[in-house]
Protein backbone atom coordinates (compact mmCIF):
# COMPACT_ATOMS: atom_id res chain seq x y z
CA UNK A 1 0.00 0.00 0.00
CA UNK A 2 2.87 2.46 0.83
CA UNK A 3 3.85 2.59 -2.64
CA UNK A 4 0.74 3.67 -4.24
CA UNK A 5 0.32 6.25 -0.88
CA UNK A 6 3.17 7.81 -2.04
CA UNK A 7 2.70 7.95 -5.63
CA UNK A 8 -0.65 9.01 -5.14
CA UNK A 9 -0.61 11.81 -2.56
CA UNK A 10 -3.92 13.85 -2.83
CA UNK A 11 -3.45 12.82 -6.77
CA UNK A 12 -7.15 12.77 -7.40
CA UNK A 13 -7.75 16.50 -5.71
CA UNK A 14 -4.57 18.15 -7.31
CA UNK A 15 -5.48 16.52 -10.38
CA UNK A 16 -8.86 17.01 -10.81
CA UNK A 17 -8.60 20.94 -11.34
CA UNK A 18 -5.84 20.59 -13.43
CA UNK A 19 -7.61 18.06 -16.00
CA UNK A 20 -11.07 20.31 -15.92
CA UNK A 21 -9.02 23.24 -16.32
CA UNK A 22 -7.88 21.76 -19.33
CA UNK A 23 -10.75 20.30 -21.15
CA UNK A 24 -13.19 23.90 -19.95
CA UNK A 25 -10.10 25.27 -22.43
CA UNK A 26 -10.98 23.35 -25.12
CA UNK A 27 -15.09 23.18 -24.70
CA UNK A 28 -15.06 26.61 -23.32
CA UNK A 29 -16.51 27.56 -19.82
CA UNK A 30 -19.96 27.19 -21.13
CA UNK A 31 -19.22 23.83 -20.82
CA UNK A 32 -17.60 23.36 -17.09
CA UNK A 33 -19.97 20.61 -15.65
CA UNK A 34 -19.70 19.22 -18.68
CA UNK A 35 -15.59 18.83 -18.12
CA UNK A 36 -16.49 18.34 -14.70
CA UNK A 37 -18.72 14.85 -15.31
CA UNK A 38 -15.91 13.78 -17.53
CA UNK A 39 -13.17 13.91 -15.15
CA UNK A 40 -14.83 12.83 -12.62
CA UNK A 41 -16.07 9.56 -14.55
CA UNK A 42 -12.38 8.84 -15.35
CA UNK A 43 -11.25 9.02 -11.85
CA UNK A 44 -14.35 6.34 -11.29
CA UNK A 45 -12.71 4.27 -14.04
CA UNK A 46 -9.15 4.40 -12.25
CA UNK A 47 -10.83 3.41 -8.96
CA UNK A 48 -12.43 0.43 -10.92
CA UNK A 49 -8.87 -0.54 -13.30
CA UNK A 50 -6.10 0.38 -11.09
CA UNK A 51 -6.42 -2.03 -8.20
CA UNK A 52 -6.13 -4.96 -10.57
CA UNK A 53 -3.93 -3.56 -13.09
CA UNK A 54 -1.50 -1.26 -11.03
CA UNK A 55 -1.34 2.36 -11.18
CA UNK A 56 -0.27 3.48 -14.57
CA UNK A 57 3.45 5.01 -14.83
CA UNK A 58 1.87 8.07 -15.85
CA UNK A 59 -0.78 8.71 -13.91
CA UNK A 60 -2.50 12.41 -14.33
CA UNK A 61 -1.43 11.46 -18.25
CA UNK A 62 -4.06 8.38 -18.03
CA UNK A 63 -6.21 10.30 -16.47
CA UNK A 64 -6.45 13.36 -18.81
CA UNK A 65 -6.35 10.75 -21.64
CA UNK A 66 -9.08 9.01 -20.03
CA UNK A 67 -11.42 12.07 -19.17
CA UNK A 68 -10.89 13.39 -22.44
CA UNK A 69 -12.09 10.38 -24.78
CA UNK A 70 -15.23 10.57 -21.66
CA UNK A 71 -15.61 14.16 -22.69
CA UNK A 72 -15.76 13.11 -26.51
CA UNK A 73 -18.16 10.50 -25.96
CA UNK A 74 -20.50 12.62 -24.58
CA UNK A 75 -20.30 15.81 -26.45
CA UNK A 76 -21.08 12.96 -29.44
CA UNK A 77 -23.89 11.67 -27.72
CA UNK A 78 -25.22 15.19 -26.74
CA UNK A 79 -24.98 16.06 -30.75
CA UNK A 80 -26.64 13.00 -31.69
CA UNK A 81 -29.95 14.54 -28.72
CA UNK A 82 -29.65 17.49 -31.11
CA UNK A 83 -27.09 19.73 -29.65
CA UNK A 84 -24.77 21.22 -31.97
CA UNK A 85 -21.23 21.51 -31.53
CA UNK A 86 -18.79 21.23 -34.23
CA UNK A 87 -15.90 21.04 -31.75
CA UNK A 88 -16.07 17.16 -31.37
CA UNK A 89 -14.01 16.24 -34.81
CA UNK A 90 -11.30 19.53 -34.24
CA UNK A 91 -10.26 18.24 -31.20
CA UNK A 92 -6.91 16.90 -30.72
CA UNK A 93 -5.29 15.04 -28.16
CA UNK A 94 -4.22 17.15 -25.66
CA UNK A 95 -0.56 17.13 -25.07
CA UNK A 96 0.89 15.75 -21.90
CA UNK A 97 2.76 18.79 -21.04
CA UNK A 98 2.38 20.06 -17.21
CA UNK A 99 -0.92 21.55 -16.40
CA UNK A 100 -0.78 24.26 -14.52
CA UNK A 101 -1.09 27.48 -16.77
CA UNK A 102 -4.76 26.28 -17.68
CA UNK A 103 -5.26 25.42 -13.37
CA UNK A 104 -3.97 28.90 -13.24
CA UNK A 105 -6.34 30.24 -15.47
CA UNK A 106 -9.40 28.62 -13.81
CA UNK A 107 -8.51 29.82 -10.52
CA UNK A 108 -8.59 33.74 -12.13
CA UNK A 109 -11.95 32.50 -14.32
CA UNK A 110 -13.48 31.27 -10.14
CA UNK A 111 -12.51 34.73 -8.87
CA UNK A 112 -14.20 36.88 -11.80
CA UNK A 113 -15.61 40.18 -10.51
CA UNK A 114 -18.83 39.55 -11.54
CA UNK A 115 -19.11 36.53 -9.71
CA UNK A 116 -20.14 37.57 -5.88
CA UNK A 117 -17.39 36.35 -3.17
CA UNK A 118 -18.80 33.71 -1.93
CA UNK A 119 -19.38 31.82 -5.15
CA UNK A 120 -16.17 32.64 -6.05
CA UNK A 121 -15.14 30.74 -3.24
CA UNK A 122 -17.46 27.87 -3.39
CA UNK A 123 -15.90 27.32 -7.42
CA UNK A 124 -12.67 27.87 -6.36
CA UNK A 125 -12.30 24.87 -3.91
CA UNK A 126 -14.72 22.40 -5.85
CA UNK A 127 -13.35 22.92 -9.64
CA UNK A 128 -9.18 24.24 -8.89
CA UNK A 129 -9.11 22.92 -4.97
CA UNK A 130 -11.22 19.15 -6.18
CA UNK A 131 -13.39 19.12 -3.08
CA UNK A 132 -16.96 18.39 -2.83
CA UNK A 133 -20.23 20.69 -2.18
CA UNK A 134 -20.58 18.71 1.04
CA UNK A 135 -17.15 19.07 2.04
CA UNK A 136 -17.05 22.71 0.98
CA UNK A 137 -20.07 22.73 3.33
CA UNK A 138 -18.55 21.23 6.55
CA UNK A 139 -15.09 23.69 6.19
CA UNK A 140 -17.81 26.47 6.35
CA UNK A 141 -20.36 25.07 8.41
CA UNK A 142 -23.27 25.98 6.16
CA UNK A 143 -25.97 23.06 4.69
CA UNK A 144 -24.52 21.76 1.53
CA UNK A 145 -27.86 22.89 -0.77
CA UNK A 146 -26.48 26.52 0.35
CA UNK A 147 -23.12 25.53 -1.17
CA UNK A 148 -24.85 23.24 -4.09
CA UNK A 149 -27.20 26.90 -4.81
CA UNK A 150 -23.61 29.16 -4.82
CA UNK A 151 -22.33 26.96 -7.29
CA UNK A 152 -24.97 26.28 -9.68
CA UNK A 153 -24.98 30.97 -9.50
CA UNK A 154 -21.53 30.85 -10.16
CA UNK A 155 -21.39 28.52 -13.07
CA UNK A 156 -24.60 29.77 -14.84
CA UNK A 157 -23.29 33.70 -14.04
CA UNK A 158 -20.09 32.35 -15.92
CA UNK A 159 -22.32 30.94 -19.02
CA UNK A 160 -24.19 34.09 -19.14
CA UNK A 161 -21.81 36.40 -19.19
CA UNK A 162 -19.51 34.38 -21.52
CA UNK A 163 -16.45 34.04 -19.29
CA UNK A 164 -13.73 32.56 -21.16
CA UNK A 165 -10.76 31.26 -19.57
CA UNK A 166 -8.03 32.86 -21.67
CA UNK A 167 -9.45 36.47 -21.65
CA UNK A 168 -7.84 38.05 -19.92
CA UNK A 169 -4.97 35.57 -19.87
CA UNK A 170 -3.69 36.41 -16.46
CA UNK A 171 -5.07 39.44 -15.55
CA UNK A 172 -3.21 41.58 -12.62
CA UNK A 173 -6.19 43.59 -12.33
CA UNK A 174 -8.15 40.15 -10.92
CA UNK A 175 -4.78 39.08 -9.06
CA UNK A 176 -5.88 41.26 -5.86
CA UNK A 177 -9.64 39.12 -6.03
CA UNK A 178 -7.41 35.95 -5.91
CA UNK A 179 -5.32 36.25 -3.33
CA UNK A 180 -8.07 37.79 -1.08
CA UNK A 181 -9.94 34.40 -1.73
CA UNK A 182 -6.54 32.22 -1.57
CA UNK A 183 -6.07 34.26 2.14
CA UNK A 184 -9.62 33.48 2.64
CA UNK A 185 -9.49 29.91 2.37
CA UNK A 186 -6.56 29.54 4.02
CA UNK A 187 -7.88 31.21 7.43
CA UNK A 188 -10.64 29.06 7.03
CA UNK A 189 -8.79 26.00 7.49
CA UNK A 190 -6.20 28.21 10.65
CA UNK A 191 -9.40 28.93 12.58
CA UNK A 192 -10.43 25.68 12.93
CA UNK A 193 -8.07 23.74 15.58
CA UNK A 194 -10.14 20.82 15.65
CA UNK A 195 -6.61 18.19 14.75
CA UNK A 196 -9.35 15.63 13.35
CA UNK A 197 -11.15 17.52 10.82
CA UNK A 198 -8.60 16.51 8.02
CA UNK A 199 -11.09 18.44 5.34
CA UNK A 200 -10.24 22.08 7.10
CA UNK A 201 -6.35 21.44 7.77
CA UNK A 202 -6.10 20.11 3.77
CA UNK A 203 -7.40 24.07 3.18
CA UNK A 204 -4.75 25.64 5.04
CA UNK A 205 -2.50 23.48 2.51
CA UNK A 206 -4.60 23.63 -0.67
CA UNK A 207 -4.37 27.79 -0.43
CA UNK A 208 -0.85 27.03 0.34
CA UNK A 209 -0.57 25.26 -2.73
CA UNK A 210 -2.38 27.84 -5.03
CA UNK A 211 -0.49 30.68 -3.71
CA UNK A 212 2.92 28.89 -4.61
CA UNK A 213 1.54 28.07 -8.37
CA UNK A 214 0.76 31.91 -8.66
CA UNK A 215 3.92 32.35 -6.96
CA UNK A 216 5.91 30.64 -9.65
CA UNK A 217 3.84 31.96 -12.75
CA UNK A 218 4.20 35.52 -15.00
CA UNK A 219 1.96 36.98 -12.12
CA UNK A 220 3.79 36.51 -9.76
CA UNK A 221 4.47 40.01 -8.24
CA UNK A 222 5.92 40.56 -4.09
CA UNK A 223 2.09 40.77 -2.82
CA UNK A 224 2.11 37.01 -4.24
CA UNK A 225 5.16 36.25 -2.59
CA UNK A 226 4.11 37.93 0.75
CA UNK A 227 1.12 35.89 0.77
CA UNK A 228 2.59 32.60 0.28
CA UNK A 229 5.24 33.80 2.87
CA UNK A 230 2.48 34.55 5.36
CA UNK A 231 0.82 31.34 4.69
CA UNK A 232 4.07 29.07 4.89
CA UNK A 233 5.12 30.58 8.19
CA UNK A 234 1.30 30.39 10.06
CA UNK A 235 0.73 27.07 8.95
CA UNK A 236 4.59 26.13 9.89
CA UNK A 237 3.58 27.00 13.38
CA UNK A 238 0.29 23.96 13.26
CA UNK A 239 1.94 21.24 14.58
CA UNK A 240 3.04 23.43 17.34
CA UNK A 241 -0.18 24.90 18.28
CA UNK A 242 -1.65 21.98 20.47
CA UNK A 243 0.04 19.16 22.27
CA UNK A 244 -0.15 15.36 22.22
CA UNK A 245 -3.57 15.90 23.85
CA UNK A 246 -5.52 18.05 21.30
CA UNK A 247 -4.83 21.02 24.11
CA UNK A 248 -4.08 24.11 23.02
CA UNK A 249 -0.35 26.07 23.16
CA UNK A 250 0.19 29.57 23.63
CA UNK A 251 3.10 31.01 21.00
CA UNK A 252 5.43 31.63 24.23
CA UNK A 253 4.94 28.41 25.17
CA UNK A 254 5.37 26.49 21.63
CA UNK A 255 8.42 24.34 21.27
CA UNK A 256 9.76 25.69 17.92
CA UNK A 257 11.55 22.03 17.71
CA UNK A 258 7.64 21.19 16.31
CA UNK A 259 6.84 24.25 13.91
CA UNK A 260 7.63 22.80 10.10
CA UNK A 261 11.59 23.76 9.22
CA UNK A 262 10.53 23.06 5.58
CA UNK A 263 7.86 25.54 5.54
CA UNK A 264 9.91 27.43 7.32
CA UNK A 265 11.85 27.30 5.07
CA UNK A 266 10.00 28.20 2.41
CA UNK A 267 8.30 31.20 3.55
CA UNK A 268 11.35 32.60 4.53
CA UNK A 269 12.37 32.34 0.96
CA UNK A 270 9.12 33.79 -0.05
CA UNK A 271 9.26 36.99 2.27
CA UNK A 272 12.66 37.38 0.96
CA UNK A 273 11.09 38.13 -2.68
CA UNK A 274 8.39 39.41 -1.21
CA UNK A 275 10.35 42.81 -0.05
CA UNK A 276 11.90 43.28 -3.20
CA UNK A 277 9.93 46.14 -4.85
CA UNK A 278 8.18 48.94 -3.61
CA UNK A 279 4.64 47.35 -2.46
CA UNK A 280 3.44 47.36 0.91
CA UNK A 281 0.49 44.96 1.11
CA UNK A 282 -1.34 44.18 4.18
CA UNK A 283 -0.03 40.71 3.23
CA UNK A 284 3.48 42.45 3.78
CA UNK A 285 2.61 43.51 7.25
CA UNK A 286 1.14 40.31 8.09
CA UNK A 287 4.04 38.33 6.80
CA UNK A 288 6.48 40.55 8.72
CA UNK A 289 4.27 39.67 11.76
CA UNK A 290 4.84 36.12 10.85
CA UNK A 291 8.65 36.02 10.67
CA UNK A 292 9.68 38.21 13.57
CA UNK A 293 7.66 35.18 15.42
CA UNK A 294 10.02 32.71 13.23
CA UNK A 295 12.94 34.55 13.57
CA UNK A 296 13.17 35.03 16.95
CA UNK A 297 15.61 32.24 18.60
CA UNK A 298 13.79 32.03 22.00
CA UNK A 299 9.78 32.73 21.69
CA UNK A 300 10.49 34.39 25.50
CA UNK A 301 12.35 37.10 23.83
CA UNK A 302 9.87 38.07 20.77
CA UNK A 303 10.47 41.36 19.77
CA UNK A 304 7.18 42.98 20.91
CA UNK A 305 7.79 46.45 20.18
CA UNK A 306 8.86 46.03 16.28
CA UNK A 307 5.38 43.47 16.22
CA UNK A 308 3.48 46.55 18.12
CA UNK A 309 4.75 48.86 15.26
CA UNK A 310 3.52 46.05 12.62
CA UNK A 311 -0.06 45.97 14.11
CA UNK A 312 -0.13 50.04 13.92
CA UNK A 313 0.94 49.88 10.37
CA UNK A 314 -1.73 46.70 9.40
CA UNK A 315 -4.74 49.10 11.55
CA UNK A 316 -3.75 51.94 9.32
CA UNK A 317 -4.64 49.74 6.52
CA UNK A 318 -7.81 48.01 7.87
CA UNK A 319 -8.44 49.30 10.95
CA UNK A 320 -11.09 46.48 11.62
CA UNK A 321 -11.64 45.07 15.27
CA UNK A 322 -9.80 42.32 14.29
CA UNK A 323 -6.99 43.88 13.96
CA UNK A 324 -6.83 46.22 17.19
CA UNK A 325 -7.76 43.14 18.79
CA UNK A 326 -4.55 41.53 17.89
CA UNK A 327 -2.42 45.04 18.48
CA UNK A 328 -3.89 45.20 22.31
CA UNK A 329 -2.31 42.04 22.63
CA UNK A 330 0.50 43.14 21.11
CA UNK A 331 0.10 46.82 23.25
CA UNK A 332 -0.20 44.16 26.24
CA UNK A 333 2.96 42.88 26.50
CA UNK A 334 4.84 46.53 25.20
CA UNK A 335 2.61 48.89 27.89
CA UNK A 336 1.27 46.31 30.11
CA UNK A 337 -2.49 44.67 30.37
CA UNK A 338 -3.85 48.09 31.64
CA UNK A 339 -2.88 50.61 28.61
CA UNK A 340 -4.28 46.99 26.06
CA UNK A 341 -7.12 46.88 28.25
CA UNK A 342 -8.33 50.65 27.53
CA UNK A 343 -7.94 49.89 23.84
CA UNK A 344 -10.29 46.19 24.07
CA UNK A 345 -12.63 48.13 26.13
CA UNK A 346 -12.86 50.73 23.56
CA UNK A 347 -14.01 47.79 21.16
CA UNK A 348 -16.65 46.52 22.97
CA UNK A 349 -19.73 48.08 20.41
CA UNK A 350 -18.21 46.65 17.73
CA UNK A 351 -20.35 44.15 16.59
CA UNK A 352 -17.49 42.14 14.28
CA UNK A 353 -16.26 41.51 18.16
CA UNK A 354 -18.92 41.16 20.69
CA UNK A 355 -19.77 37.74 20.48
CA UNK A 356 -16.35 37.13 19.35
CA UNK A 357 -15.16 34.76 22.03
CA UNK A 358 -11.30 35.48 21.80
CA UNK A 359 -12.40 39.02 22.33
CA UNK A 360 -13.60 38.46 25.75
CA UNK A 361 -10.69 36.04 26.21
CA UNK A 362 -8.50 38.61 25.48
CA UNK A 363 -10.21 40.95 28.06
CA UNK A 364 -10.55 38.21 30.54
CA UNK A 365 -6.61 37.68 30.26
CA UNK A 366 -6.49 41.23 31.15
CA UNK A 367 -8.72 41.90 33.92
CA UNK A 368 -6.54 38.72 35.20
CA UNK A 369 -3.78 39.77 34.88
CA UNK A 370 -4.67 43.09 36.33
CA UNK A 371 -5.70 40.83 39.21
CA UNK A 372 -9.38 41.71 38.71
CA UNK A 373 -10.18 37.67 39.14
CA UNK A 374 -14.20 37.87 39.41
CA UNK A 375 -14.52 40.11 36.31
CA UNK A 376 -11.97 38.16 34.17
CA UNK A 377 -14.15 34.74 35.40
CA UNK A 378 -16.71 36.51 33.93
CA UNK A 379 -15.40 37.12 31.01
CA UNK A 380 -14.17 33.28 30.69
CA UNK A 381 -17.50 31.94 31.55
CA UNK A 382 -19.13 34.03 28.53
CA UNK A 383 -16.65 33.53 25.85
CA UNK A 384 -17.77 29.66 26.87
CA UNK A 385 -21.05 30.09 25.92
CA UNK A 386 -20.37 31.22 22.43
CA UNK A 387 -19.23 29.48 19.28
CA UNK A 388 -15.58 27.77 19.34
CA UNK A 389 -13.36 24.70 19.05
CA UNK A 390 -13.10 21.74 21.17
CA UNK A 391 -9.40 22.63 22.53
CA UNK A 392 -10.72 25.97 22.64
CA UNK A 393 -13.29 25.13 25.06
CA UNK A 394 -10.87 23.48 27.61
CA UNK A 395 -8.11 26.12 27.20
CA UNK A 396 -11.15 28.73 28.67
CA UNK A 397 -12.35 25.66 31.30
CA UNK A 398 -8.64 25.84 32.91
CA UNK A 399 -8.39 29.84 32.54
CA UNK A 400 -12.01 30.33 34.42
CA UNK A 401 -10.54 27.33 36.62
CA UNK A 402 -7.60 30.03 37.83
CA UNK A 403 -9.96 32.50 38.68
CA UNK A 404 -12.09 30.90 40.76
CA UNK A 405 -9.03 29.21 42.87
CA UNK A 406 -7.30 32.61 42.93
CA UNK A 407 -10.28 34.55 44.22
CA UNK A 408 -11.84 31.63 46.32
CA UNK A 409 -15.10 32.07 44.49
CA UNK A 410 -17.73 29.54 43.75
CA UNK A 411 -19.13 28.86 40.57
CA UNK A 412 -22.64 29.31 41.88
CA UNK B 1 -9.37 -23.96 2.02
CA UNK B 2 -13.14 -23.70 0.94
CA UNK B 3 -13.01 -20.46 -1.61
CA UNK B 4 -15.78 -18.21 -1.55
CA UNK B 5 -17.17 -15.71 -4.13
CA UNK B 6 -17.86 -11.82 -3.06
CA UNK B 7 -20.35 -10.36 -5.37
CA UNK B 8 -20.26 -6.41 -5.07
CA UNK B 9 -23.83 -4.99 -5.76
CA UNK B 10 -23.88 -0.94 -6.00
CA UNK B 11 -25.92 1.94 -7.02
CA UNK B 12 -23.73 3.52 -9.28
CA UNK B 13 -25.79 6.66 -8.81
CA UNK B 14 -24.44 6.87 -5.31
CA UNK B 15 -20.82 7.65 -7.00
CA UNK B 16 -22.12 10.69 -8.14
CA UNK B 17 -21.66 12.96 -5.05
CA UNK B 18 -18.12 11.28 -3.90
CA UNK B 19 -15.41 14.18 -4.14
CA UNK B 20 -11.52 13.69 -6.09
CA UNK B 21 -10.58 13.11 -2.70
CA UNK B 22 -12.83 10.51 -1.41
CA UNK B 23 -12.26 8.69 -4.42
CA UNK B 24 -8.58 8.32 -4.17
CA UNK B 25 -8.84 7.30 -0.43
CA UNK B 26 -12.10 4.27 -2.10
CA UNK B 27 -8.76 3.82 -4.35
CA UNK B 28 -6.12 3.38 -1.42
CA UNK B 29 -8.48 1.03 0.30
CA UNK B 30 -9.41 -0.83 -2.51
CA UNK B 31 -5.34 -1.46 -3.42
CA UNK B 32 -5.08 -2.37 0.37
CA UNK B 33 -7.51 -5.09 0.51
CA UNK B 34 -6.86 -6.71 -2.51
CA UNK B 35 -3.30 -7.35 -1.20
CA UNK B 36 -4.90 -9.15 2.13
CA UNK B 37 -3.49 -12.79 1.93
CA UNK B 38 -6.58 -14.47 1.37
CA UNK B 39 -7.69 -12.65 -1.47
CA UNK B 40 -7.23 -14.85 -4.74
CA UNK B 41 -8.70 -12.87 -7.36
CA UNK B 42 -10.97 -10.10 -8.06
CA UNK B 43 -11.94 -8.26 -11.03
CA UNK B 44 -14.37 -5.29 -11.53
CA UNK B 45 -17.45 -5.21 -14.31
CA UNK B 46 -17.32 -2.47 -17.28
CA UNK B 47 -20.19 -0.07 -16.46
CA UNK B 48 -23.44 -1.17 -19.08
CA UNK B 49 -26.16 -3.20 -18.20
CA UNK B 50 -24.67 -6.02 -19.89
CA UNK B 51 -26.40 -9.46 -22.10
CA UNK B 52 -28.35 -11.76 -20.36
CA UNK B 53 -29.34 -15.39 -22.40
CA UNK B 54 -33.04 -16.49 -22.29
CA UNK B 55 -33.94 -20.08 -23.95
CA UNK B 56 -37.66 -19.96 -25.25
CA UNK B 57 -38.71 -22.84 -27.00
CA UNK B 58 -35.35 -24.08 -27.38
CA UNK B 59 -34.56 -20.86 -29.47
CA UNK B 60 -31.78 -19.06 -27.34
CA UNK B 61 -32.37 -15.23 -27.58
CA UNK B 62 -30.02 -12.48 -25.77
CA UNK B 63 -31.06 -9.43 -24.31
CA UNK B 64 -30.13 -6.42 -22.46
CA UNK B 65 -29.91 -6.86 -19.06
CA UNK B 66 -30.24 -8.52 -16.26
CA UNK B 67 -30.33 -5.09 -14.30
CA UNK B 68 -31.52 -2.51 -17.00
CA UNK B 69 -34.91 -1.92 -14.24
CA UNK B 70 -33.62 -2.30 -11.22
CA UNK B 71 -31.05 0.35 -9.70
CA UNK B 72 -28.31 -1.79 -8.47
CA UNK B 73 -25.98 -3.69 -10.43
CA UNK B 74 -23.32 -6.71 -10.04
CA UNK B 75 -20.12 -4.45 -10.05
CA UNK B 76 -17.18 -6.62 -9.51
CA UNK B 77 -16.07 -9.65 -7.38
CA UNK B 78 -13.71 -11.11 -5.11
CA UNK B 79 -12.68 -14.57 -4.28
CA UNK B 80 -11.52 -15.40 -0.66
CA UNK B 81 -10.37 -18.17 1.26
CA UNK B 82 -12.02 -18.60 4.18
CA UNK B 83 -12.59 -21.76 6.88
CA UNK B 84 -16.34 -21.51 6.42
CA UNK B 85 -19.01 -18.63 5.86
CA UNK B 86 -18.39 -17.58 9.37
CA UNK B 87 -15.08 -16.33 8.66
CA UNK B 88 -15.54 -15.37 4.70
CA UNK B 89 -18.24 -13.10 6.56
CA UNK B 90 -15.68 -11.85 8.76
CA UNK B 91 -13.19 -11.91 6.48
CA UNK B 92 -15.21 -9.18 3.97
CA UNK B 93 -16.51 -7.02 7.03
CA UNK B 94 -13.90 -4.31 6.35
CA UNK B 95 -14.06 -4.30 2.57
CA UNK B 96 -13.93 -0.68 1.35
CA UNK B 97 -17.34 -1.94 -1.32
CA UNK B 98 -19.17 -1.21 1.36
CA UNK B 99 -19.04 2.19 1.85
CA UNK B 100 -20.92 2.53 -1.61
CA UNK B 101 -23.08 -0.89 -2.08
CA UNK B 102 -23.46 -4.47 -0.38
CA UNK B 103 -21.68 -7.79 -0.67
CA UNK B 104 -23.11 -11.21 -1.28
CA UNK B 105 -21.39 -14.17 0.10
CA UNK B 106 -21.14 -17.36 -1.54
CA UNK B 107 -19.21 -20.56 -1.31
CA UNK B 108 -18.05 -22.32 -4.08
CA UNK B 109 -19.20 -25.57 -4.96
CA UNK B 110 -16.16 -28.20 -4.83
CA UNK B 111 -16.47 -31.82 -6.19
CA UNK B 112 -14.26 -33.80 -5.10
Amino acid sequence: MNEVDGLLEHLFRHQYGAIVSRLVRVLGSAHMDFAEDAVHEAMLRALKTWPRRGVPGNAPAWLTRVAYHAAIDRLRRQRLAGYTTELVESWEAPEMEPLEDDELRMIFLCCHPAIARDSQVALSLKIVAGLSALEIARAFRVDEVAVTRRLTRARRQIREHGLALDTPPLSFERLSAVLDVIYFMFNEGYAALEGQDLIRRDLCFEALRLGQLIAASAVATPRVHALVALMALDAARLPARTDELGDLILLEQQDRQRWDQRLLALGLDHFQRAIGGDDHSRYHVQAGIAVAYAATPDLAAIDWRAILQLYDSLYAMDPSPIVALNRAVALAKVEGPAAALDAVEALRDRRAVRDYHLYVAVRGHLLQQLGRTRDAAECFRSALDMRCSEPERRFLLGKLAECVDSAGIGNS
Amino acid sequence: MPEFLLLLHEDPTNWRTVSPEEMQRALEQYFAWTRKPFVLGHEHLAEDVGKVIRSRDGVPRAADGPYSESKEVLAGFFVIEAADYEEAVARSMDHPHLAYGTIEVRQIQRHE
